[in-house]
């Protein structure tokens, strides 16, 4: 990849004047080998306390029960089921941009893939917590696992969908865990070279003796791309078997041949909203502007823009299936989403997620910073909503009008579902401060060739097209780090 | 041949070293330090520090895996000598009877667990109603009294026989009067006994009231015929029924009894047959009367007396004044209807009234004679004596007290400080008795008053006897010794009036084998087999009514007037309440009100109209105040069919001395009856204004109508007749799409299902509380049915629908039901609803560990112990039918109802395992049942047959709507009932084929009535 020149019209990677490779690890390793700040401080209290009222949240249900939630006989998941899916949709990003834009070879995935699969990881051990904590019967959650057992012969159901999401989140799990730490590896390593005394130790068992030779490296590429190999189907298959939970349903509004594809990209929307939401803020708290570009965020941005259509597009198929099936029920479904007691939710999930992402066909703001973040906070929320809407609103009014009731959350489905992003920020916070954010190694690659400071020196050489040259430099009005003076004079 | 080879062990036995030789002579190579460890200094060596580890590893080891299983503590005692008949796990069944009603009581190991019916019980007991259902939990009341109490002391027997003997002899001394005042006495060996006392103590008289009167009926019938009874009413023989707010169904003098009859003319059998009764109810709140009628009025209290001299007025041909109704067109349409339809079916025609009032029963009477019912479906021959109690004599007492001329006063099975409607001058005249004496079994708010409370066992630990008809006996025999230290009342009456007999076993049965058994011929071992004898009945003659009417309906018409003003108020018996007796039983108190879903409360309801007119909201906490000035504080139910400008209350809440389960349920509503013209009178006026403030009421349906949606099937009697299959969609069947077509499991044996005809069932829900009783259901409580938690296996949809004038259809659906004017003319329908045991169950496929699965036989399992509730099936069940233990609701202390008790716990039937925390369950088809019966018919070499089992709710069912059996068998009465037109599946249409077949709801409207709806 390196080695040669790449075009000028494409835009730099890495932005910023005498970029070295010392210096790339310089600037991502700050927060791993200096004290943290006083930003990291209050951002970790503020994660734990989120994550003390989690335990707190989930301990009063395992030792009540799970009536101390608001479900009922008609409305059996809610705000757990929600934020499941919320969870798991939001890791899908990482996956995504690890895996998927790897094998593309988009190399704007460098900067990014390393804090995405960690969000990943920490997003699926979220979803993950719900899984058992909604269990009546949390403490035999392992019999969702076909474990050879003393019961008989006694297997599990693998016609039921909850058997294949096990399966998939499992799957999942673990192969995230699995290429990320890999990809991690050469980075401890250079966090290992540099460290001393305790710290020299633990970094050093935690990087597998990697040595760096060109063999290792090689071999380092060839396991990453067969990782990739091996996700990019999770990226579809898992979201996928999340929505079978209910497209295998009876219920209508839940049983919907649509929902595999709309899953998914309501995954990949959520969770490149999600990388957003996080990246935006440690970009700038941790100094990586130049790493994390505002081309990176346009992209992420664009990635938005199609997934948020896809999902409005499926929104409106979903009406238009109800009336052309004729079917009463599903007909009733629908109509109650939009107009009956939980309109609002419905209301708040379309101007979410469909109308507010149609903002970022404006450049100007799909390239600012505030409003970008601003809108990736809406979409994250709209998200949440099109998983309530998605499940209570189905079940509260489903076959038999006499069963239909209403869904009132309690203060513990609020601290569950509060607390479980208290947890999801107090480990991202931690790996913020012992792991390296941003892959050293990877974007080290793009330093010689798709860095602002190559191209630069490619202008100075005087080869180039004018009018390319020109096209560039325009592109570069966008980027915050990048100084304009420099490209006055030219 | 010896082998000369030499083997050796080792290098040293080969050398044959010295040491070898040496250590060869011994047995052990090493020696062994049995010396050292014997001698003292081996005992007294100080443990190395390794050994001491080991020993302490191994010792804590071998503890904590001993602890880890935790040693059961088993309390159960065996039998040192097995009483003969019990048999651990096997029930015994012994007859007794409930308020007269003869049922079978079913024991294990001791225990009454269950009501049931007795077989032997005729007509007059095809079912159970809720009460008798819920009968047994009142046994293991832990709110009872445990032992006799005097002056608010627990004592003993002779203490209080002493104290009681020496003021009844004070009183007699004095001359002055001694009262026994009781509800109606229908045994007759108590009404002996009460004889005897009287006999000693002359003085004494009894005074039978009742809290819900039927004293107007009984007068009437003296008035009218000369006899003071309640007649005995054919339901059954009645083609055309018109009832004025009799809830004959429900509460009116013997509602399980009608209910056989009633639905007898309307049931699958009957349409069979293409015969249909057809019913008119006229009526101001809504009862469960009134949702099964074809047509109902709504009427006011003060349009009861017009509408009936209107009626007779159209019968007789006669123009009596004051039979005008001005603001009612429907009424006065439909009673033109009535009374022609009532002329073309005399003699097989009923008019009933709901009303105490004398003078309106009397003229009930004369249009009953009008129309030739006595001797047909009314019989003052065979009289009913559920009911003989005496307004005026209760009145007159609290006067004779007040005068200070009653010396002694005991109560049996009566508690007026609760349940008159002066209960304070009744309190207040009481402190002027000397002698005061309960016979209750917990301080209720009159023992609370008394000196003395001779606490009673339950009925279900008593001798006794019911006489419920003229000529219709049963008894009453203990199932279980009596827990407590009580003493049956009559005992006591025996012991205080120095009896020969005291023993009350003994006295029942000396007064049986002296006067009822010999005149039936039976013996009193056959009684106690049978429950229940009867001599035959007489001929019921015909009565003709020839008074003048004149002064009737001038009292009618003044109590008319008398209501026209303010709200009003109709104060009624609710059918899970009743009286109020039972409001600590928490089966009761959960079993929704049949027209209204409320659990836990008594509310004030109102029309939609009214509502909106008066400017209140559902639930908003309403002022009523009665025309004495009581007044209490309820919320508002918006209650269709309500008639527009009345207000109803249920009676039976309230209690504040009853037990932690019935202490402050609701408001008391009794002293908003009056007593007037010598009778109680239920209906009356009030006042409404807001209180301020708003409280839900925990209802288990919150949704009423049924949006159109083909789950609820129904057509005219007139389209019934032309085509059996009308309404049924029957007819466009659609083809069957199958992803399973090869892989069908071929059903061999038995394939368990259900049909239940819509026609027959009422909606009483005796049904509901059967299954709680039979199944261990747990109550959850007021908080967790307003969270839409109850846990009813089986509940009762019920809808309304509304005619609509203007566009000339049935409007089913929410939205456009707000926009009706005229929300008069309501329909009802209830639709029993159950775990379904779909073939392609819903539930099955979904649930990830296999707890719930499909039996050979049809039925939908649901494994307790594998479920690890994740509650996707709940979600997954287009019924909605499955419920999920949020808590460990039979153990855990907030939800504290009646069970968290050891005593309590008794009640459990032990066929059915408790649920946990956490587990899913619902309705298993009785599969207890089931096996029992499959064990039975093995145990006699015998193939089973149709009938051997029967569900609970289908037994406690005196309308028979739920028929079970075995599909596979072609003769079964559930498989014939499967193959009617009318049958069809409720959303049959997403094929998960249920097991469960639902009836047409059909209703006898013909073109004349639906002219009239449109008047």
């Amino acid at each position: 990849m390196s080695g040669h020149n790449e075009s000028i019209l494409r835009e730099p990677l890495i932005t910023g004047k005498d970029i070295t490779y010392a210096k790339i690890t310089d600037d991502i390793l700050l927060p791993v080998e200096n004290k943290p700040n006083k930003a990291w401080w209050i951002g970790f209290i503020i994660s734990l306390c989120g994550a003390t009222l989690w335990v707190v949240a989930v301990s009063y249900t395992f030792w009540f029960g799970i009536g101390a939630w608001g479900l009922n006989k008609t409305v059996g998941w809610a705000w757990d089921i929600t934020g499941f899916v919320w969870w798991v949709g939001i890791g899908h990003a990482g996956t995504l941009i690890s895996a998927v834009l790897l094998l593309f070879r988009q190399n704007w995935r460098n900067s990014i893939n390393r804090s995405a699969e960690a969000m990943t990881i920490f997003a699926v051990i979220c979803a993950a917590t719900y899984v058992v904590s909604h269990m009546g019967r949390p403490w035999l959650a392992y019999w969702v696992l076909p474990l050879p057992n003393q019961f008989g012969s006694l297997w599990v159901n693998f016609n039921s969908p909850l058997v294949w999401d096990m399966f998939a989140i499992s799957t999942y799990f673990s192969v995230s865990l699995l290429f990320w730490y890999t990809g991690l590896l050469p980075d401890i390593a250079t966090i290992r070279d540099r460290a001393v005394g305790m710290r020299k130790k633990v970094y050093s068992i935690l990087s597998f003796g990697w040595t760096g030779n060109v063999k290792t490296w090689q071999r380092f590429e060839a396991v990453s791309l067969i990782l990739a190999g091996i996700s990019t189907p999770l990226v579809l298959s898992v979201h996928t078997i999340v929505s079978m939970d209910f497209a295998t349903s009876v219920i209508p509004g839940w049983h919907t041949t649509i929902f595999p594809p709309y899953f998914v990209a309501g995954a990949i929307f959520s969770g490149f909203a999600m990388v957003l939401t996080l990246l935006l803020v440690a970009r700038k708290v941790l100094g990586l502007e130049n790493y994390i570009t505002m081309f990176h965020i346009e992209s992420m941005n664009k990635i938005i823009i199609l997934t948020g259509s896809i999902v409005g597009v499926a929104y409106l198929t979903e009406f238009f299936i109800a009336w052309y099936s004729g079917v009463e029920y599903e007909q009733y479904a629908f109509i109650n989403r939009a107009t009956g007691p939980y309109w609002w939710a419905y209301w708040m999930m379309m101007t979410c997620n469909v109308i507010s992402p149609q903002l970022l066909w404006f450049k100007k703001i799909r390239t600012s910073i505030a409003a970008t973040w601003i809108l990736s906070i809406i979409v994250n929320i709209g998200m949440w909503f099109e998983r309530f809407v998605i499940i209570v609103t189905s079940l509260h009014r489903d076959y038999l009008p006499s069963s239909w009731v209403m869904f009132y959350p309690t203060w513990v489905d609020v601290s569950v579902f509060v607390g479980s992003i208290g947890v999801f920020f107090t480990l991202f916070l931690l790996f913020l401060r012992v792991l390296p954010s941003i892959a050293i190694a990877e974007v080290k690659l793009l330093l010689k060739s798709a860095s602002e400071q190559a191209k630069l020196e490619l202008i100075k050489e005087g080869h180039l097209d004018k009018e390319q040259v020109n096209e560039y430099i325009e592109s570069l009005d966008k980027f915050d780090s990048v100084k304009q003076e420099e490209y006055a004079k030219i | 041949m010896e082998s000369n080879k030499k083997y050796w062990k080792g290098l040293e036995e080969y050398k044959n070293t010295p040491d070898f030789v040496e250590n060869n002579k011994n047995e052990f190579a090493e020696p062994l330090p049995i010396e050292d460890v014997l001698s003292e200094a081996g005992l007294s060596t100080v443990t190395p520090r390794r050994d001491f580890l080991k020993a302490l590893g191994f010792g804590l080891g071998a503890v904590t895996l001993a602890a880890c299983q935790k040693a059961p503590v088993h309390k159960s005692i065996p039998y040192l000598i097995r009483p003969e008949e019990v048999v651990p796990g096997i029930p015994n069944y012994y007859v007794s009877t409930f308020k007269g009603s003869p049922v079978l009581v079913k024991t294990v190991v001791g225990r009454p667990i269950k009501i049931e019916v007795n077989p032997n019980g005729g007509m007059f007991s095809t079912g159970t109603d809720a009460q008798a259902q819920a009968s047994v939990l009142d046994l293991y009341d832990v709110s009872k009294l445990k032992a006799p109490v005097l002056k608010k002391k627990e004592t003993t027997w002779s203490e209080m026989d002493a104290f009681v003997k020496g003021e009844l002899n004070k009183a007699q001394a004095s001359g002055k009067k001694i009262r026994i005042v009781s509800s109606s006495l229908n045994s007759p060996s108590a009404k002996a006994v009460v004889a005897d006392f009287a006999s000693k103590y002359p003085t004494t008289k009894h005074v039978q009231y009742d809290a819900v009167s039927y004293t107007g009926i009984i007068k009437a019938n003296e008035n009218s015929f000369g006899k003071a009874v309640l007649p005995k009413y054919n339901f059954d023989k009645a083609d055309l029924i018109v009832s004025f707010a009799a809830d004959f169904l429900g509460t009116w003098i013997s509602g399980e009894e009608f209910t056989a009859q009633y639905v007898s003319n309307r049931n699958h059998k009957s349409l069979e047959k293409k015969k249909m009764s057809r019913h008119f109810q006229f009526e101001t709140g809504m009862s469960l009367t009134g949702t099964n009628a074809d047509t109902r009025v709504p009427i006011k209290l003060s349009e009861e007396g017009p509408a009936l001299i209107a009626l007779y007025n159209a019968i007789t041909g006669n123009n009596l004044a004051g039979a005008a109704l001005p603001n009612n067109a429907y009424a006065t349409k439909a009673l033109k209807l009535v009374g022609a339809e009532l002329l073309q079916n005399k003699g097989k025609a009923l008019v009933v009234s709901g009303s105490n009032d004398v003078s309106t029963q009397i003229l009930v009477n004369a249009i009953n004679a009008a129309i030739g019912s006595y001797g047909t479906t009314i019989d003052l021959d065979n009289p009913c004596k559920r009911y003989e109690g005496n307004d005026a004599e209760f009145a007159e007492l609290i006067n004779e007290m007040n005068r200070g001329e009653v010396a002694a006063v005991f109560f049996l099975n009566s508690n007026p400080a609760y349940d008159a409607t002066n209960a304070k001058a009744f309190t207040d005249a009481l402190t002027k008795v000397a002698l005061k004496v309960s016979f209750a079994d917990r301080a209720d708010e009159t023992a609370d008053l008394c000196d003395a409370v001779a606490i009673t066992p339950n009925y279900l630990e008593s001798w006794g006897d019911a006489n419920t008809y003229e000529g219709y006996y049963s008894v009453v025999q203990p199932t279980i010794n009596p827990v407590f230290n009580s003493r049956q009342a009559e005992q006591s009456l025996l012991i205080w009036s120095d009896a020969a007999v005291q023993d009350y076993y003994q006295y029942v049965r000396n007064n049986w084998e002296k006067t009822i058994l010999p005149s039936v011929g039976k013996t009193w071992n056959e009684l106690l087999q049978l429950g229940v004898v009867s001599s035959t009945a007489k001929a019921a003659g015909a009565y003709s009514f020839g008074m003048s009417l004149e002064a009737v309906v001038a009292s009618i018409s003044a109590s008319s007037k008398a209501l026209q003003k303010d709200i009003e108020l109709h104060v009624y018996e609710s059918i899970p309440m009743r009286d109020g007796k039972h409001a600590n039983n928490a089966f009761l108190q959960e079993l929704p009100d049949p027209v209204s879903k409320v659990t836990w409360d008594n509310y004030i309801a109102l029309a939609p109209k009214q509502a909106e007119k008066l400017g209140y909201k559902e639930f908003d906490l309403i002022t009523v105040k009665g025309e004495n000035g009581y007044a209490v504080d309820l919320p508002l139910l918006i209650q269709p069919g309500q008639a527009m400008g009345t207000a109803s209350v249920a009676l039976g809440y309230g209690r504040v001395k009853v037990g932690k389960a019935g202490d402050n349920v609701g408001k008391n509503a009794f002293p908003f009856v009056t007593f007037n013209n010598g009778t109680l009178k239920y209906a009356t006026t009030a006042k409404l204004s807001a209180a301020g403030g708003r409280e839900e009421l925990a209802q288990t349906q919150t949704h009423h109508s049924f949006e159109g949606r083909n789950i609820i099937r129904e057509t005219s009697l007139k389209d019934f007749l032309k085509d059996p299959a009308a309404g049924s969609g029957n007819h466009h069947k659609h083809k069957v799409y199958d992803l399973w077509t090869t892989d069908k499991h071929e059903k061999l044996g038995n394939d368990w299902v259900m049909a239940i005809d819509l026609n027959a069932c009422t909606g009483c829900g005796s049904c509901i509380v059967a299954c709680n009783v039979e199944n261990n259901i747990p109550v959850v409580g007021k908080d967790e049915v307003r969270k839409r938690r109850e846990m009813h296996w089986l509940r009762i949809d019920r809808y309304y629908s509304f005619n609509d004038e203007k566009a000339g259809h049935e409007v089913t659906k929410e939205k456009e039901i707000a926009h009706m004017e005229d929300l008069d003319q309501v329909s009802v329908v209830h639709q029993p609803m159950l775990c379904q045991h779909c073939d392609h169950a819903p539930c099955e496929t979904v649930c990830p560990v296999l707890a719930t699965v499909h039996s050979s036989d049809g039925l939908n399992h649901m494994a307790y112990n594998r479920c690890v509730g994740t509650r996707y099936c709940a979600n997954n069940c287009p019924y909605k039918v499955r419920r999920f233990n949020w808590f460990n609701y039979w153990n855990d202390s907030r939800f504290d109802n009646y069970l968290n008790n050891e005593f309590t716990q008794l009640v459990l039937n032990p066929d059915v395992t408790t649920r946990s925390r956490g587990v899913m369950e619902k309705c298993s088809m009785c599969i207890q049942r089931i096996q029992a019966g499959k064990l039975t018919a093995k145990m006699e070499k015998r193939a089973l047959k149709d009938g051997d089992i029967k569900m609970a709710c289908q037994q406690a069912c005196s309308a028979n709507a739920i028929i079970f059996g075995d599909k596979n068998d072609p003769n079964s009465e559930v498989a014939k009932a499967l193959r009617s037109e009318r049958i069809y599946y409720v959303l049959e249409e997403i094929n998960v084929q249920p097991g469960i077949g639902y009836m047409t709801k059909v209703r006898n409207i013909d073109s004349e009535t639906k002219e009239a709806h449109h008047a």
